[in-house]
């Protein structure tokens, strides 16, 4: 009973007796989300307003005679003449650990059913990138757990690589499998007491997704341990366009909360083309000026100014990083359409992912022709740029032959075995989804392609070949593993050590 | 109605015209509208459509609303309208009433601009805390 009366007596007293000078305007017209209200002569740009109720507001649109205004939540009970309150606050979400295993919307409010977030600290949603002063080169790797990205399309903290394809080609699963690949480092890091690592946080944005799709994506990633390293912000596609298109830059800011801190965090956006849908419907109901496919004029500064905020800053400040992994979806492979070349012009490189592929049975689906990291090498280990240096080259040497093969069968002895090395290569980078491959694996796995361990094996065997090697190198060369995966260099001596387990796996062999 | 750019232009236009130090002038919006109906130019009833809102919302930014639960004495209604004159500068219009459902205090509002010290605002205020 005492600490009710104590409640209710702290309650009266923070409640301000004096008068004080606020801003009101009238909602004058309310639909779909969006509110034009007249007053509010004092309100700015991107302030949070108050309708009353526990419902809030951003404006948007400040005109000469009307503010136009985006409703955050329901917007079903706001009528027309309701008095509506500047705030002098700027939208705010949640940020820190604690939002870490958690489910959250746009505004950072829990939907998981686990109760209240457990945080005290909150970010604005809208906010500048960070400053050129403040940056660093991107130089320390991301590891996807994906082969083909490892080793070719390398991605690096602080980096904005693009994932663009059709529907159905792996997108999403691309980036849950890195998702469960940074879990299980995190997690291998903490058991082995390794403080030297930075563990990597993940943030995967949901925005106009089914609500069953996102539901499977959580169940995988809770299955693979990988909730508690992963904040899921979701703006599903029954939510209001207002809602998806804050959602991304609402996951942002709780990325920002880490890269500020000193620690390092990975953003994905699936996807950015459902975004672009969202913010051209809510300036088309604001009634601003649309322009090329009805999407506004600033729909290009809406997607850069999100992807300019992932960053790698340096010691000053930190030495913290934000990576973002956008997804972007294509209609029949076309690139050139407006909202892909834009997100193409903006991010460090793309993941291209090709529908032809994938239904060839190439998974991951992706076009090594047409994908490309801008950061290149920078964001490898030595030991993988020694072995991956001339696998591009050969994969597009490969395609070029066995297009000029398919005229003829009568080929000298070169340019037959250059044929068969890319077929290998091709298998050696399909993998299962869910699944990442460790990078002592994978270098072992490439160094044993590229010195033509594997030439002898015939293509539809060589899937089997590969997971035995991956078994025999675990179980009974961890040595040599852990070596590799400390020193992240190939030394002579782990060459002569790698050769010798080769061999000695070979002869094992029937 | 539809107002064109054009005929919102000439709306704002007119309203500069009918500006006396910062405030409008009744005699000036009465004489421009009759003669704007006589000449009825090319678009005047959008152009006078969107004046009518523009001198609304100008009338409404200059209007002083005092609401409280007991009628003023004309002491404070006279100390009340020297201090808004004060703050925002002449050409106020002001309007007292009488709100029982304010059950105490007074309510300002100044255009945009609203000081509420009222019982009933500090009650709301307390109920949305709870």
């Amino acid at each position: 009973m005492n600490t009710i009366l104590q409640e209710i007596e702290a309650q009266i007293a923070g409640v301000k007796t004096s008068a004080t000078r606020q801003n009101v305007g009238i909602v004058r017209e309310i639909g779909d989300g969006v509110a034009r209200i007249v007053g509010l002569s004092d309100v700015m740009m991107n302030e949070m307003i108050d309708f009353g109720q526990g419902t809030k507001g951003l404006a948007l649109n400040l005109e000469e005679a009307e503010v136009g205004a985006i409703v955050i939540g329901d917007y079903t009970s706001i009528k027309e003449g309701r008095e509506v309150r500047t705030t002098s606050k700027l939208l705010q979400v949640p940020v820190g650990k604690g939002l870490l295993g958690r489910v959250v919307d746009a505004l950072g409010e829990p939907v998981d059913g686990k109760g209240p977030v457990k945080t005290d600290a909150y970010y604005p949603v809208e906010k500048i990138a960070p400053g050129i002063v403040k940056r660093r080169p991107v130089n320390q790797p991301v590891q996807t757990g994906i082969m083909a990205i490892d080793a070719m399309i390398p991605i690096g903290r602080g980096q904005r690589e693009l994932v663009i394809g059709d529907r159905s080609t792996g997108k999403t699963t691309l980036c849950v499998d890195t998702i469960i690949n940074q879990a299980r480092l995190n997690r291998a890091a903490e058991e082995a007491g390794d403080s030297a690592y930075r563990p990597l946080y993940c943030i995967y944005v949901a925005v106009g997704q089914k609500r069953a799709n996102v539901a499977r994506i959580i169940s995988v990633l809770e299955e693979a341990g990988a909730m508690p390293y992963t904040i899921v912000v979701t703006a599903s596609a029954s939510e209001s366009a207002t809602n998806q298109y804050l959602a991304p830059f609402a996951g942002c800011a709780m990325g920002e909360w880490f890269m500020d801190n000193g620690m390092d965090a990975l953003i994905i956006y699936d996807d950015l083309s459902k975004h672009a849908n969202a913010y051209r419907q809510v300036s088309l109901v604001l009634k601003r000026p649309s322009g090329r496919e009805a999407y506004p004029g600033d729909v290009f500064y809406l997607h850069s100014r999100l992807l300019e905020r992932s960053a790698r800053l340096n010691e000053k400040y930190g030495n913290g990083s934000l990576t973002a992994l956008p997804i972007i979806e294509t209609q029949l492979g076309d690139v050139s359409a407006y909202i892909p070349t834009n997100v193409i012009s903006i991010t460090d490189g793309q993941i291209y992912l090709e529908t032809d592929l994938f239904y060839q049975g190439v998974r991951p689906a992706i076009s090594v022709g047409l994908s490309v990291s801008r950061v290149g090498s920078a964001a490898q280990v030595k030991a993988m740029k020694q072995v991956a240096g001339r696998i591009k080259l050969e994969l597009a040497q490969f395609r070029e032959l066995a297009a000029f093969a398919q005229f003829g069968s009568d080929l000298d002895a070169k340019t037959q075995a250059q044929i068969e090395r890319g077929k290998r290569i091709i298998e050696v980078f399909k993998q299962p989804q869910y699944s990442p491959v460790p990078l002592e694996i994978q270098i072992a796995i490439l160094w044993a392609v590229q010195n033509g361990f594997f030439d002898g094996v015939a293509i539809d065997k060589m899937k089997e070949r590969q997971r035995q090697v991956a078994e025999y190198l675990v179980h009974r060369k961890s040595d040599l593993m852990s070596k590799i995966r400390r020193e992240a260099t190939l030394s002579d001596g782990m060459i002569a050590e790698l050769k010798a387990a080769l061999a000695e796996f070979a002869e094992s062999q029937p | 109605m539809k107002i064109p750019p054009q005929a919102r232009r000439q709306a704002k236009q007119l309203l500069r015209l009918c500006m006396v130090n910062g405030a409008l002038d009744d005699n000036r919006i009465r004489t421009l509208v009759r003669d704007f109906l006589t000449r009825q130019p090319r678009g005047f009833l959008q152009v006078l459509v969107h004046f009518k809102r523009l001198v609304q919302l100008e009338f409404d930014r200059r209007l002083a609303r005092i609401d409280s639960a007991v009628p003023l004495p004309p002491s404070l209604q006279a100390a009340f309208q020297a201090h808004l004159t004060r703050q925002y500068g002449p050409g106020l219009q002001f309007r007292f009433t009488r709100n029982p459902a304010l059950l105490g205090g007074v309510r300002v509002q100044v255009g945009s601009d609203v000081f509420d010290g009222t019982i009933h605002a500090h009650l709301e205020e307390l109920r949305e805390s709870f």
